[in-house]
């Protein structure tokens, strides 16, 4: 299994003031293609910092961010954008949906950005996929005529409709009950399993954890264990199985 | 494209109350724009007509003459010669008039008035007819060999005249003598404004008389022109011409021929010159009442716009503000800057230009029911404008100046806030608070 994502001594700092506030401190990790993996942590673990290093939305104070094989330090912000359209999809915890658009144009909206697609084709992927995530009914409602797990769904159409490799899921499950979460989460383990696609998705719900093929867990900045989910829910600590503490072995020459 | 117009549109119909204020601002000033546009147009054209028909022609050739060198008369000599070699250096005129010009008081039994006075011959005067209403008499009477003199409703008052009655013109003539001549009133037209205060018309005859004239001599021709843009194209044309076939002709000088007394007295010749001017040089002072009148229009315009481009840039920054999140997904999920930018920009284009098509059509149509309402000008307007009503004419290309204008400049003032829209950091964006 091939490596999608790794972090290399990877620190983010924030400045507050005079202050400089640490996010995340010497973190190296690497995820393989195909894995369902959930970041773990409680509030201002460095949870979402992690997921939009990642995610190319923001840059490491230090540290390498290999996306696709590609050093995200090296890429230009045209370069960025575009590896974030071809390659990444996100979801995000308040669904993040285009307020005027309804739900064929907010999914269909990524494909316009790429420009490959005819008309043709973009409807027949949007509505394939609109009907997988159980919307094939609801493809001229608003974001505000649809409930939470519906909107989740659309935002989860739209993160899947570019066939990105990784999807990056910031708390999908936060803002929805535990019937609709667990529905949600069973979704992209679906479609994980079916398409192969890569989900890296935080949460701080053990139930959703239980889901996820590996779990990682921040607490203060620092990667503190990452390895698969016990029989209670609870992630056990198997560093060895993915984790590498310092650099990633092929950068370590660079 | 398409997707991002929909959105700018949707934007703005679900920010309905921010859309419409800002709207309703863009729709009055492109408005005014077009009003005070349509009012300026009026007037210049109002004064383009009355000032031709009734001072000057599109171009003149008028005559100095100076009998010593130190006094200088309005007269063109061999007025015939002059006349023919005017009619072939100008073919494609449409109207050619000559009038003699001069100065003096008329005098009745109850009062004096002064002012110039103009010789026409009224059965060649089309344009004058066309402009003067007449409200007593006819205009016929100026063209025979009576002596006749056309009053204005306020000189007729001031004199208490009345058509038919006599009056007395009084004037010193070339030897420094003055001269005087009884003519019969034999029209009384409607005020036209300053025209009307500082002249008057006559039949031709009464100044030949008045003067003591040759009758082979005049004031001015008078060309006018189907195309009155012409007219400086037509003066140098004249200028060389003229000089060919040996006229004497004094130097280029763009003003009315009454500022040029004073210089032509000052100049050592004698015998007459020819001084060739089109209808701006004549009514320049006019123009100059135009240009101020345009200036302070310009300014107004100016600080309204400035006003809107400002309400604009402040709509913007709002939207920016309320959108940044919004902004922060688009960029997250792979929209360029560009687009960001782009996506701002049509929300004012598709305001600005809808708002703007809107003001010019309330303009244009508020133009035209002024017009149609005749609506009466103040007897201080009246005096500037020559005209007792007001009038405005929409020029099509200055709809299509305020259409293109006004977008244009709005699209500016957003431009900055939906710039730093399109800076902004993905993740910053993501993260704001609003």
């Amino acid at each position: 299994m091939s490596d999608v994502v790794v972090l290399s001594n990877v620190s983010k700092e924030y400045p507050l003031g005079k202050l400089v506030v640490p996010a995340l401190k010497e973190v190296s990790l690497s995820i393989g293609a195909g894995e369902f993996v959930s970041i773990a942590g409680p509030s201002g673990s460095g949870k979402t910092t992690l997921l939009n290093l990642v995610g190319c939305v923001d840059t490491p104070t230090s540290g390498a961010v290999i996306v696709d094989g590609l050093d995200t330090a090296r890429l230009s912000e045209r370069d960025l954008t575009r590896l974030r359209l071809e390659k990444l999809g996100f979801i995000f915890q308040s669904f993040n949906l285009i307020a005027v658009l309804d739900t064929f144009q907010n999914v269909e909206f990524p494909l316009l950005l790429q420009g490959k697609q005819s008309r043709k084709e973009r409807r027949e992927v949007v509505s394939e996929l609109l009907e997988r995530v159980g919307l094939d009914k609801h493809h001229h409602h608003r974001p505000n005529e649809l409930s939470g797990g519906q909107r989740q769904r659309v935002a989860i159409a739209r993160a899947l409709v570019t066939r990105p490799r990784i999807v990056l899921a910031d708390e999908p499950t936060a803002n929805l009950d535990t019937g609709t979460g667990g529905a949600i989460i069973d979704l992209m383990k679906s479609i994980n399993e079916t398409q192969g696609t890569t989900f890296i998705f935080s949460t701080h719900d053990a139930r959703v954890m239980k889901h996820a093929d590996r779990v990682i867990r921040l607490e203060d900045g620092r990667i503190v264990s990452s390895g698969d989910i016990a029989p209670n829910g609870a992630a056990g600590s198997r560093p060895e199985l993915s984790v590498q503490e310092g650099p990633a072995p092929y950068l370590a020459g660079e | 494209m398409g997707r991002l117009l929909l959105i700018a549109a949707r934007n703005l119909m679900q920010n309905r109350r921010r859309t419409a204020l800002l709207s309703a601002a863009i729709v009055a000033v492109t408005m005014l724009l077009v009003l005070l546009g349509s009012l300026g147009n009026g007037i210049q054209a109002t004064l383009l007509e009355a000032g031709t028909a009734m001072l000057t022609g599109h171009v003149n050739v008028g005559g100095f003459y100076k009998i010593t060198s130190g006094m200088g008369s309005p007269i063109l000599v061999e007025a015939e010669r002059t006349l023919k070699d005017v009619r072939e250096l100008v073919p494609e005129s449409a109207q050619i008039v000559d009038r003699r010009r001069g100065f003096g008081k008329i005098v009745s039994e109850s009062d004096t008035v002064q002012g110039a006075l103009t010789g026409i011959d009224a059965t060649n005067e089309d344009a004058l007819r066309g402009v003067l209403r007449i409200v007593e008499g006819s205009l016929d009477s100026l063209g025979g060999e009576d002596l006749s003199i056309l009053l204005f409703q306020k000189q007729a008052e001031r004199l208490k005249v009345s058509v038919g009655d006599d009056v007395t013109l009084s004037s010193q003539v070339v030897r420094g003598q003055t001269n005087a001549l009884k003519v019969r009133v034999g029209a009384i037209a409607k005020d036209m404004g300053l025209i009307s205060i500082m002249s008057s018309y006559v039949s031709k005859n009464v100044l030949r008389d008045l003067y003591q004239l040759d009758p082979d001599t005049t004031g001015v021709i008078m060309v006018y022109l189907d195309d009155p843009d012409q007219a400086a194209t037509v003066k140098a044309k004249l200028r060389e011409g003229l000089l060919q076939r040996n006229h004497r002709l004094m130097e280029d000088e763009p003003d009315a021929f009454y500022h040029k007394f004073q210089q032509v007295a000052g100049e050592d010749w004698t015998g007459m010159k020819l001084d060739v001017t089109t209808w701006e040089d004549e009514l320049a002072n006019v123009q100059w009442t135009m240009k101020t009148f345009d200036t302070i229009t310009s300014l107004l315009i100016g600080v309204l716009l400035v006003i809107v481009i400002i309400g604009v840039m402040n709509t913007m920054w709002i939207t920016v503000r309320d959108r940044t999140r919004e902004i922060g997904t688009l960029r997250a999920i792979g929209m360029g800057r560009l687009r960001v930018l782009v996506m701002f920009l049509l929300e004012t284009v598709i305001l600005s230009t809808v708002s703007a098509l809107l003001g010019v059509s309330l303009g244009a149509a508020i133009a035209g029911l002024l017009n149609w309402l005749q609506i009466p000008v103040s007897p201080g307007f009246q005096i500037f404008l020559m005209s007792d009503t007001l009038r405005l004419v929409v020029a099509p290309y200055s709809l299509v100046m305020a259409v293109v204008v006004v977008p244009l400049l709005t699209t500016f003032g957003a431009l900055f806030p939906a710039s730093r829209a399109a800076r902004l950091k993905p993740v910053t964006a993501m993260q704001h608070a609003g």
